[in-house]
């Protein structure tokens, strides 16, 4: 392959990348509009997703709300909070779960439930896609 | 310890009591489990899950056998040119949560016992109370958080090698206790710190047919995490008596006062040992690097060892390479005069000589090796990875390292190279 042939290529593989990861929509981590939680970090969203902790900052109970395994929403989530893959999360519960330290977040099935869920549990946290924001959720971050 | 009487004669044999009583308990919590759990809104109380991994090994050393874990009687090696028996295992688990404070755990364990069989045995069984959401105790089996993947150890998958490097991870020889014991987590910032304190006893087979007991085992470990970072440190201490070692000490009391001297400084009975590891992670996900160190003294004939890993990897895309170092070495001396043979009778000169070389035969192996290897984890799909692994060992001179079933043509101090493969899953 020449290098005049490989660059319009390689312009284009790019291009094709980018178009391919904008495409998808980003992840938000929501509450319901009605929590008192407004803000958290990314090492504080990641404590509750990873059963490190039970609480918000503010000392008010934490109930996370994963999506399905193997959704798009979860992996992204998971590789942007915790810079972990698919795989390395399964690796890590895992570990918590075989010594008896804890269980995974329940999960449901897609970001409309995610909302339902958050509606119903004033404590619930959760990540959903950013085109599902509406008025019954507050973004605390996009990760 | 002259005097002391032999804590083996007034045997008190909790176990088999206890282990009804775990039963007896967990059958109750799992059946209030689900007298609740049919109250509850259609949540069921129980989690089930399993893992395991199917691994072969192949060694260069054909006079002895590499062994994964203490307890095991063979390996690959002498007895198996290729072994099964390394790293395969199989296991079970039902966690029942009888009330969102109390819950129960029962793990089984199918793998190579200490008799070469794979009868289940009990990994994990015990009732937790969570008292505050800061501070939880559990009563009944637990694993020992001596290093960082210590309670992890048979759960492959969990793991970024096909096992945690043999030379720390064969330090402590004693790794499940029967007891209690109390968590506390406290949270400062976005740091996280959990405490352990355990108290128990552990009795458990050796492949010499003989078993070790674990009397008084206290253990105090901590834990702290933040973000990627994970540093954790550890004491453990216990009355050891690995009753293999009785006939050789009882002998040496038969010889007179140097004898009774020898057995009292070298003798494994009842014997207060020490253990003390530390070890720090950072797994931002894209790599990790992980170094643990530890020593063990077993005041005694085992003698004092100290080992240390350091390890790390990148992954690309679902695969991720590794690379570890890891060392063993003995602190005390590894040979001992013995009885003066001149100064006794005649007649038992013989018996005399006979007893200094099984004491020296018991002091020279204790283990002295390092070892490089690399690796590559392979996430192949969903719950399965595989693993590629060669170790390069380095035995000390003189030293069998932590190999077993030396024969007449082994050499110490030599090299061995090991190839395994591992496919580990969790369901």
């Amino acid at each position: 392959m020449t290098p005049a042939k490989s660059v319009p290529l390689l312009t284009i593989g790019v291009a094709l990348f980018i178009a391919s990861s904008t495409a998808l929509a980003d992840v938000v981590a929501v509450v319901s509009s009605r929590s008192k939680v407004t803000t958290l970090s990314t090492n504080q969203l990641a404590d509750i997703f990873l059963g490190r902790t039970t609480r918000f900052p503010n000392g008010e109970l934490a109930v996370p709300i994963d999506q399905a395994e193997g959704s798009v929403a979860r992996d992204r989530f998971y590789e942007r909070v915790a810079g972990k893959t698919a795989a390395q999360m399964k690796a890590y519960w895992s570990k918590l779960i075989f010594t008896g330290r804890g269980q995974p977040p329940r999960a449901v099935s897609t970001s409309g439930e995610a909302k339902q869920a958050l509606g119903q549990n004033v404590n619930a946290v959760g990540y959903i896609e950013q085109n599902f924001v509406d008025a019954s959720v507050r973004v605390l971050l996009t990760p | 310890m002259t005097n002391k009487s032999d804590p083996a004669s007034g045997v008190r044999r909790p176990t088999s009591v206890r282990r009804r009583l775990i039963a007896a308990v967990l059958v109750t919590a799992v059946s209030n489990a689900f007298a609740t759990g049919t109250e509850d809104s259609g949540t069921s109380p129980f989690s089930f899950g399993g893992f395991g991994t199917l691994g072969a090994v192949h060694s260069s050393e054909n006079q002895a056998d590499f062994t994964s874990s203490i307890f095991s009687p063979n390996g690959a090696g002498h007895t198996h040119a290729w072994s099964t028996d390394v790293d395969s295992a199989i296991g079970a688990q039902i966690i029942a949560d009888v009330t969102p404070r109390l819950s129960a755990m029962l793990q089984v364990i199918s793998e190579q016992n200490y008799d070469n069989t794979y009868t289940p045995h009990v990994e994990w069984a015990n009732i937790k109370y969570q008292f505050t959401s800061e501070l939880s105790v559990r009563v009944g089996r637990t694993v020992l958080p001596s290093f960082l993947y210590s309670d992890t150890r048979k759960i492959g998958y969990a793991n970024p090698w096909v096992r945690p490097p043999v030379e720390a991870y064969s330090l402590v020889p004693i790794d499940t206790s029967d007891g209690v014991d109390a968590s506390y987590d406290l949270h400062v910032g976005e740091f996280l710190n959990t405490l352990i304190v355990a108290y128990g006893h552990e009795t458990s087979g050796t492949p010499a047919g003989s078993n070790n007991e674990a009397r008084r085992l206290f253990v105090i470990a901590d834990t702290i995490e933040r973000g990627a970072a994970t540093v954790h440190v550890a004491y453990q201490q216990t009355y050891l008596t690995v009753n293999a070692l009785g006939a050789l000490f009882d002998a040496f009391r038969q010889l007179g006062p140097q004898g009774a001297a020898l057995a009292d400084q070298y003798g494994v009975n009842n014997r207060l040992i020490r253990f003390m590891g530390i070890g720090a992670m950072y797994n931002p996900g894209r790599w990790f690097v992980v170094g643990e160190w530890g020593v063990t003294d077993y005041q005694s004939v085992l003698g004092k060892n100290t080992a240390w890993y350091v390890s790390g990897g990148y992954r690309l895309g679902q695969f991720t390479p590794y690379l570890t170092f890891g060392a063993v070495r003995s602190d005390d001396s590894t040979f001992s005069p013995g009885l003066t043979v001149a100064a006794l009778p005649p007649n038992l000169a013989e018996a005399a000589i006979g007893l200094n070389g099984a004491l020296n035969s018991v002091l020279s192996s204790s283990p002295d090796q390092k070892t490089i290897s690399e690796g590559v984890r392979w996430d192949v799909v969903k719950n399965v990875d595989l693993k590629l692994q060669c170790n390069h060992i380095q035995l000390g001179a003189g030293s069998p390292g932590t190999l077993i079933n030396l024969q007449p043509g082994f050499k110490p101090g030599s090299t061995v190279n090991l190839f395994s493969a591992a496919i580990d899953f969790v369901f």
